[in-house]
């Protein structure tokens, strides 16, 4: 879950963080009951909705994923690098 | 399972502005001053937080005219072609650059604090490369409530959480375009008598260290809309080899972190040397492509991991980094204390973020819709401006160019007469064609969709292009097209995200055919062709524009027109 809200802290008829949400991710339909976070793969973590926030009534919950990324950083620098490797220098400069 | 959908509205309008950020909302108060009617689409859901800088902005690039000999559009213009790597448009450059300090004047009147509330005076720096002290430094955490202010005020329509996903022609004329709202699916047919696109970047487009998709350094629900949507109608688009990325803390794609290197952090490498000189005079000062390009190099000899070490600094400036971390992603700071990084006491673990497909990282040339210097491109009726078109730089680059935008197509709007009519039968099937995503059984996700179109930029387009991958990413994104249409759709949201994953594969495609087509390298690792990793200006000063063909883009070229430049001899041609 990408964002906690407070359900004591949050003020009922409320909908700042469903408005504020960039990318539609929180509900607030109901403005009696909780937001819901309805689309949280898509979260991307900016903060708005805890920055905003009247009553501090929202956090942001990092996953694993950002906390402690094993991500190898040549895999985000693309395939086949045997191909490229033996003819690569570094860019000239302008 | 959606099982009925409200029938639509049919809107009329003479200038529909599609994006309601910075140059969206400029453009709404241009084309309203002049008495144009105007309405505005966004998918966001409040006009004072729609767009790029919706959560707050800290600088500006501005020409005040306020004395020194550098503060002037003259004298920056003549900088421009050097800093763009002689790859830019100066016509529209210009219009963007003489209005500069008018639009600073017009923002105050509107209510942004630009001056330093203790000094009276502009706190100016010199940075991105600029030869001056261009950038303003301000509190903008309201600036775009001010300008959304101007616009509510301007008596605008304004559609919120509203995708626009096609634009209507008739006899090769834009004159409108087809949208839904996101959250109750209601089908909006906009009929317009001008169309300004100002939709942003392109983002999602390849993996990060978290591997989030939507973990993003820029705004990840810019997902070149506007691109698409033109170059599906036949716009022209220009300088998409040119890619952007910047240095990024391992796990978070944030921005924010050049204000590290700016208040003087050093990058380490594994064996803890200290190698930005090794690849600029200026060190960790130098330009964000070339920092990005030293990570890169130093990752593939081995050095890594690569990490960002504040420890030296002193502590008055440590205290103000902790300060403005959060300035542009207000979560920075937390994800900082949550790994428990104390920047006094160790230096942090940093790497490369996703691409965005914005301006390749350099002020003044955009990666976009071509257009000229009254914002107009190639297709009768349709504008553009920011971060979508082939000028793009930063809250004053929007703004400018939006504003002249909304004064043009209500020029345009004028001459234009009424609004053209449509048949039943064809805002039907326009309506299908958008709702065509649901209930489809056996279909394929957006996100599954999006995934492969990451997986194909990550690996085939990458930092070290070459001709083999670049061709096998081609083949393998015109592959993935045929699938559009198993994109299947749950609900109005996701509808969004499928057309957003058509956007995003587009601009993947135009990514991938430009920089096929330039066969050298310019721009450090904006575009670094590894079988030609040279600067090849004899052949290559000039502009990579494209055009739809029926199966993938037409390539053509437009020479840059700067005096004396090796471009100058070229004349385009087609091939």
């Amino acid at each position: 879950m990408p964002i906690l809200i407070n359900e004591d802290l949050c003020v009922k008829g409320c909908t700042l963080c469903d408005q504020f949400c960039p990318g539609d991710i929180i509900y607030r339909l109901d403005p009696e009951k909780t937001p819901v976070i309805k689309y949280q793969d898509e979260c991307w973590y900016c903060g708005s909705c805890e920055e905003y926030c009247p009553t501090d009534a929202v956090q942001i919950v990092f996953p694993d994923e950002m906390l402690h990324s094993r991500t190898q950083a040549e895999s985000l620098f693309g395939n086949s690098l045997e191909e490229t490797k033996s003819n690569y220098e570094a860019p000239s400069k302008p | 399972m959606i099982t009925s959908r409200p029938v639509g509205q049919i809107l009329d309008t003479d200038v529909l502005i599609i994006g309601g950020g910075v140059a969206g909302c400029l453009a709404a108060i241009g084309a309203t001053e002049m008495g144009a009617r105007v309405a505005v689409i966004d998918k966001g859901g409040l006009l004072e937080r729609c767009g790029s800088i919706a959560a707050g902005v800290d600088q500006i690039l501005a020409v005040a005219e306020d004395g020194p000999e550098w503060d002037t559009p003259d004298y920056l213009l003549q900088h421009i072609p050097k800093l763009t790597d002689y790859i830019v448009d100066m016509k529209p450059v210009e219009t963007f650059v003489r209005g500069l300090p008018a639009m600073l004047r017009k923002l105050e009147k509107l209510g942004v604090p630009f001056r330093d509330p203790s000094t009276g005076r502009y706190f100016r720096h010199r940075t991105f490369g600029l030869p001056g002290e261009y950038h303003i430094d301000f509190d903008g955490s309201k600036f775009k409530p001010k300008i959304s202010r101007a616009v509510i005020d301007s008596k605008a329509e304004i559609h919120l959480r509203t995708m626009a996903v096609n634009l209507l022609t008739r006899n090769n004329q834009v004159v409108g375009a087809s949208a839904f709202h996101i959250r109750t699916g209601e089908f909006y047919f906009f009929r317009s008598k001008a169309v300004i696109l100002v939709t942003g970047d392109t983002n999602r487009l390849s993996r990060n260290s978290s591997g989030l998709p939507f973990d993003s350094w820029h705004c990840p629900y810019n997902t070149g809309d506007a691109q698409a949507m033109a170059a599906r109608h036949g716009a022209f688009l220009a300088n998409m080899e040119f890619t952007e990325n910047t240095v990024t803390p391992k796990g978070i794609s944030s921005q924010g972190t050049n204000s590290l290197t700016g208040l003087g952090a050093h990058f380490i490498n594994a064996k803890g040397e200290r190698f930005m000189f090794k690849y600029d005079p200026a060190g960790e000062r130098a330009r964000r492509d070339i920092l990005t390009s030293a990570i890169v190099s130093e990752t593939l000899a081995g050095n890594a991991p690569i990490y960002c070490d504040c420890r030296h600094l002193p502590a008055d400036i440590l205290a103000r980094l902790e300060e403005t971390l959060g300035v542009d992603r207000p979560s920075l700071p937390r994800w900082f204390s949550e790994r428990g990084i104390d920047l006094k006491k160790e230096p942090f673990e940093v790497t490369v973020s996703e691409f965005s497909s914005r301006r390749g990282g350099v002020y003044f040339r955009g990666s976009g819709i071509l257009i000229d210097e009254k914002t107009a491109t190639n297709l009768v009726g349709l504008f553009a401006a920011g971060d979508c078109c082939t000028v793009s730089g930063g809250i004053s680059g929007a703004a400018v160019m939006g504003y002249e935008a909304g004064k043009q197509a209500c020029l345009f709007a004028r001459r234009n007469g009424a609004e053209k009519a449509f048949q039943d039968r064809e805002i039907e099937m326009e309506r299908e064609r958008l709702f065509s995503p649901y209930n489809k059984p056996g279909t394929i996700s957006p996100r599954e969709y999006e995934d492969q179109v990451r997986e194909i930029v990550t690996d085939y387009i990458g930092y070290q292009r070459t001709e083999s991958k670049l061709r096998k990413a081609i083949e393998n994104l015109r592959s993935l097209k045929s699938e559009e249409h198993s994109i299947g759709a749950r609900d109005h949201h996701e509808l969004m995200r499928a057309h957003e994953a058509r956007n995003i594969r587009e601009v993947a495609e135009m990514v991938a055919t430009a920089a096929l087509e330039r066969r050298e390298s310019r721009g450090s690792f904006s575009h670094f062709r590894a079988d030609f990793p040279n600067r090849d200006d004899a052949n290559w000063h000039k502009m990579i524009v494209l055009k739809k063909r029926n199966a993938g883009y037409e390539v053509d070229y437009r020479p840059i027109g700067l005096q004396g430049s090796p471009g100058d001899k070229n004349n385009a041609h087609t091939h």
